[in-house]
């Protein structure tokens, strides 16, 4: 789990579904309207579709899936956020969708609690910590590694292909 | 503009120049007496001992002079280039080419390659190159005391040490023509001290006779300077030494002020005087014309012009451009291609006239464009053929077998990273054939065979694809050791059945040899599995063939990796996908029965033959409603063919190439995405995955076919 | 002021050289292969002096020399050979054949600037 570093951590914070995320402002590259999404058969729920973002192809990821949310279909708050983090020691563009974008915030490390081991809903492996802001909480999530977890999974022979085959 | 460094530079240029070197020397292995060959080679080296000096190669100059020097020999007709000769100097390329990849590091070998290739030019051990010592420069002053003095000067503001120096000079009567500037001479001199410059305008002809390019025109100089500007004249001068008229007079006290016209008759000396230039006014020089007679110095007759190096073979104009470049080049190239679709849909929309015209252009001037930038990024395959040529040969010689190499195919272009990338596979799969495939010269004829062995390469285009051969005729694969072999390892039981096919893509397993003996070259079972595991990560498959007794055939499949193809965009459901043009063969209707069918039996009769065909909406888990009528495309990949069941068939386009993230990289059916007309994404088809799928269809069919 | 130089010579690594060299000093460069492509840039272009190499394919330097001297427009043209040897004979014929002067190779940079300096006055 990446270190925290000290002073106050500039992040994008998001809604999804009713949580509050934040994403370390130093991989945000831009953030999009929503803008058409291809979806790729046979990929991985959480990186199912593709996107467009100045003539290059990015993947798009939705963090739903991981936190085991709902996922109602884009409304006019829903953005994409193009982000640049290492998967495998390579840095990789993706977008992630959101379902509102809020704003860029300084979360003081102090405030930012390691996830607790127990009692949560997620798995704590893609929870970086949990800061506090307005009474209210902010998951900060760890992109690496849950990208490279859930995303880059051989999805070899997918099942489709299996059972055509038998 | 940032350029390259031009150490790296010379390095890649020697790397070609080596590589000639070496191609030079094995055919002269063939026809020892060709000239042009000779020369060629001669000229290799040569290039590299003169930039190898420039740029602080001096282990590489020094060697390469030895070298030639050597060679020279040869050139001059004196030592013929026996294979004993060739086989040195192949040692000795060798050495040069360690030499330059690592300059730092002292490496032995050299004398002992030198010795051997003094030895081996019978006798006549050729020293060091007589090159003529330049010859002295020592300048001739003829300090002509009987030159009538001026009236001695009063102590002038000029230093008492400095003396005035009367300097004469006329050049010859070409010098203009052929680029000296009597302006910039005059003006070196001034630079050496302060100075008063006059015209000497003896030697001008009348009017009707002056040619406007002959130098008529001489000057005089009179320089004040403390030293003998004697040295300093030889620089200004040293390119017109010969040829020339120069005196250099010192003057006792005379004073500067010589604006008299000397008279004619200038005793030159031919020797060389260099004067530092300094700025002074200057008469408009006239072209002068320099008596012939006067100068000293004849001219030698020309002896016979050096006898030119000519290369028979036209130099290729070609240019060294980084690979970044191209790539950046590409992508400008792509990005435009994306645009230009988008203007066509809008076009295409539109009611304006002009707007339709323009598109059209654009997409011929877009598709032209592409077809040219693609073009750059593609290299025949004959560059890595060959290399394999001194291979062929050392592998020949190492192994005591009579080898014959024949290569086909070398214009068949690809990319050049993968050009780089099959270089190993091919080095193993060539090394297998000789050690392994072909037997020795005797068991060969103890078979009936000639006692040469046949290492035959290709390369063709096949469709969407390059096939990239390697056959020998040799013994064969041995199908019983394989199977041995395999249950030995564990990787098959006694019962597995196998197809022939797949028996002998066994052998790439890891670990997996059956050669008897392990020889230094192979044998050792890590080879095969690298090569399959090369080929995988390029996308494509190795085909194996052989006979028992008569030889093997390894051929190697690859995708034609443009980065801009022509595409067929298809619809399966909501999604959009593009399949390559190239691996389209026909398109049909479905035929409304086959809908009925049941599972397992997907067949197509065209034309008499059985294709299978799949279901791109099962493939894709599509939802969206079905077309009533599918459309099936047929595409083909090596020897195999597949129908893809679409709901429609869009049209054609342009499509660049992007690849797919690691995300999404794992997927097999998809071999990229590319962006469309209207900026969405479309995912690009593996027609050689979906044909290798579709293959499954028919070997099970075939083994059913069997068992019942 | 800047001049426009032709430099010619068969191998790409000195031809560098000397464009990175004659550029820093502000000069515009022009390139060629062989002698017979030095002598369609010099007679299209306009050229204040060409430095070319002697062993070179399809037409050497000497040749090249040569050939551009009966073109009118190197009248004037200051020509340098470069050669590995400070072969009097060599000079000789390089001088008989029209050119202006030479450098003997390896060269550094400065002393290819003295001589463009020298021959041209920039």
């Amino acid at each position: 789990m990446k270190p925290f570093k000290s002073g106050p951590m500039k992040a994008l914070t998001l809604r999804l579904q009713d949580e509050l995320f934040a994403i370390e402002a130093e991989s945000v590259r831009e953030i999009l309207d929503l803008v058409p999404i291809t979806e790729v058969p046979n990929a991985p729920p959480f990186v199912g579709g593709l996107i467009n973002v100045r003539g290059r192809v990015v993947p798009l990821a939705d963090l739903r899936v991981m936190f085991g949310m709902d996922r109602p279909p884009p409304d006019k708050d829903t953005r994409i956020v193009v982000i640049e983090i290492e998967i495998d020691g390579e840095p990789t563009v993706a977008g992630v969708l959101a379902d509102k974008v809020h704003d860029v915030t300084d979360i003081e490390a102090a405030s930012i609690e390691e996830a607790p081991r127990v009692g949560m809903r997620w798995r704590a492996d893609f929870v970086r910590g949990i800061g506090k802001r307005n009474g209210g909480f902010i998951i900060i999530p760890d992109l690496g590694r849950i990208f490279e977890t859930q995303g880059v999974r051989t999805a070899s022979s997918p099942a489709s292909e299996e059972r055509l085959a038998s | 503009m940032s350029f390259p460094d031009p150490t790296e530079t010379f390095r890649q240029e020697a790397r070609e120049l080596l590589e000639q070197l070496e191609q030079g020397l094995l055919d002269l292995e063939q026809n020892p007496a060709n000239d042009d060959l000779i020369n060629s080679t001669f000229r290799a080296l040569h290039t590299i001992k003169g930039s190898g000096a420039m740029f602080g190669f001096t282990a590489v100059a020094n060697f390469v002079h030895e070298f030639e020097t050597a060679f020279d020999q040869v050139r001059k007709g004196q030592t013929v280039a026996t294979p004993a000769l060739i086989e040195v100097a192949l040692n000795a390329k060798d050495h040069i080419h360690k030499l330059i990849e690592q300059p730092d590091t002292k490496l032995a070998g050299g004398e002992a390659i030198l010795v051997a290739l003094r030895a081996v030019i019978d006798g006549a051990n050729a020293p060091a190159a007589a090159v003529p010592e330049a010859p002295s420069k020592g300048a001739l002053i003829e300090l002509d005391l009987d030159m009538p003095a001026e009236a001695p000067a009063p102590a002038t503001l000029a230093d008492l040490t400095e003396s005035i120096w009367r300097i004469r000079f006329h050049l010859p009567g070409d010098a203009l023509v052929y680029g000296t500037n009597p302006l910039l001479l005059l003006e070196e001199i001034a630079a050496i001290g302060p100075c008063t410059i006059t015209a000497l305008t003896d030697a001008i002809p009348s009017l009707e006779a002056i040619d406007p390019e002959v130098t008529y025109l001489g000057w005089q100089v009179d320089l004040t300077t403390a030293e003998d500007p004697s040295a300093a004249l030889d620089d200004v001068f040293m390119f017109l030494r010969d040829g020339m008229e120069l005196s250099v007079v010192k003057l006792d006290g005379a004073s500067p002020a010589a604006t008299e016209p000397t008279a004619p008759a200038i005793a030159a000396a031919p020797a060389p005087i260099a004067a530092p230039p300094a700025k002074a006014p200057v008469a408009t020089p006239k072209p002068a014309k320099a008596k012939a007679k006067d100068t000293p110095a004849p001219m030698q007759e020309a002896k016979a012009a050096q006898p030119a190096e000519k290369d028979k073979a036209p130099a290729s104009s070609s240019m060294r451009v980084d690979a970044e470049r191209l790539d950046e080049l590409m992508d400008r190239v792509g990005e435009l291609v994306i645009a230009q679709a988008r203007l066509t849909q809008i076009a295409a929309m539109s009611q304006d006239g002009n707007l339709k015209t323009i598109a059209e252009e654009l997409e011929r001037l877009s598709s032209g464009l592409r077809d040219t930038t693609m073009g750059i990024r593609m290299v025949p395959i004959g560059t890595l053929f060959s290399r394999f040529r001194r291979l062929v040969h050392d592998l020949s010689r190492d192994l005591d077998k009579d080898i014959e190499f024949i290569t086909t195919g070398e214009d068949t272009e690809l990319d050049k990273t993968m050009i780089e990338r099959l270089a190993d596979p091919l080095v193993h799969l060539i090394r297998n054939s000789v050690d392994h495939g072909l037997e020795s010269p005797e068991k060969r004829l103890a078979a009936g065979k000639p006692p040469k062995g046949t290492v035959r390469l290709s390369a063709v285009y096949a469709g969407a694809e390059v096939a990239i051969s390697v056959s020998d005729d040799g013994a064969g694969l041995n199908t019983e050791r394989i199977r041995a072999k395999a249950e030995e390892n564990g990787l098959i039981t006694a019962e597995t059945k196998l197809t022939e096919q797949e028996l002998n893509q066994l052998i790439f397993a890891p670990g997996f040899s059956t050669a008897k003996e392990v020889t230094s070259l192979s044998g050792r079972g890590v080879g095969m599995d690298v090569v399959k595991r090369t080929i995988d990560g390029l996308r494509g498959s190795i085909d194996v063939a052989t006979k028992p007794g008569a030889g093997s055939t390894m051929t190697l499949r690859l995708p034609l990796t443009l980065a801009i193809i022509d595409g067929m965009l298809v619809r399966v459901g909501n999604g959009r996908y593009t399949i390559p043009l190239s691996a389209v063969e026909e398109c049909v209707e479905l035929p409304d029965g086959v809908e009925a069918n049941a599972r397992g039996r997907n067949f197509l009769d065209i034309r008499g033959s059985l294709v299978p065909f799949l279901r791109l909406r099962e493939v894709f888990n599509t939802a969206a409603p079905a077309e009533p009528h599918q459309k099936v495309v047929i595409v083909s990949s090596g020897e195999g063919r597949v129908g893809l069941v679409v709901d429609q068939i869009i049209g054609n386009n342009q499509t660049v190439i992007k690849q797919l993230s690691k995300l999404h990289s794992a997927i097999k059916s998809f071999s990229g995405a590319t962006i469309l007309g209207d900026g969405t994404v479309a995912l690009i088809l593996d027609t050689a995955h979906l044909v290798g799928f579709g293959q499954t269809y028919v070997d099970r069919n075939k083994s059913e076919g069997k068992a019942a | 002021m800047s001049k426009t130089i032709l430099t010619i010579d068969d191998s790409a690594s000195i031809r560098q050289m000397v464009v990175m060299t004659l550029a820093a000093a502000g000069h515009e460069v022009i390139e060629a292969i062989n002698g017979a492509d030095g002598y369609t840039k010099a007679t299209t272009n306009t050229v204040h002096a060409v430095i070319t190499d002697l062993n070179m394919p399809v037409l050497n330097g000497i040749e090249f020399i040569r050939k551009y001297r009966q073109h009118p427009s190197s009248k004037g043209v200051p020509i340098i050979l470069l050669t590995t040897e400070s072969d009097e004979e060599l000079k000789r014929q390089a001088k008989e054949a029209g050119a202006t002067g030479w450098i003997v190779k390896p060269f550094k940079q400065d002393q290819l600037l003295a001589v463009i300096k020298k021959v041209t006055g920039a």
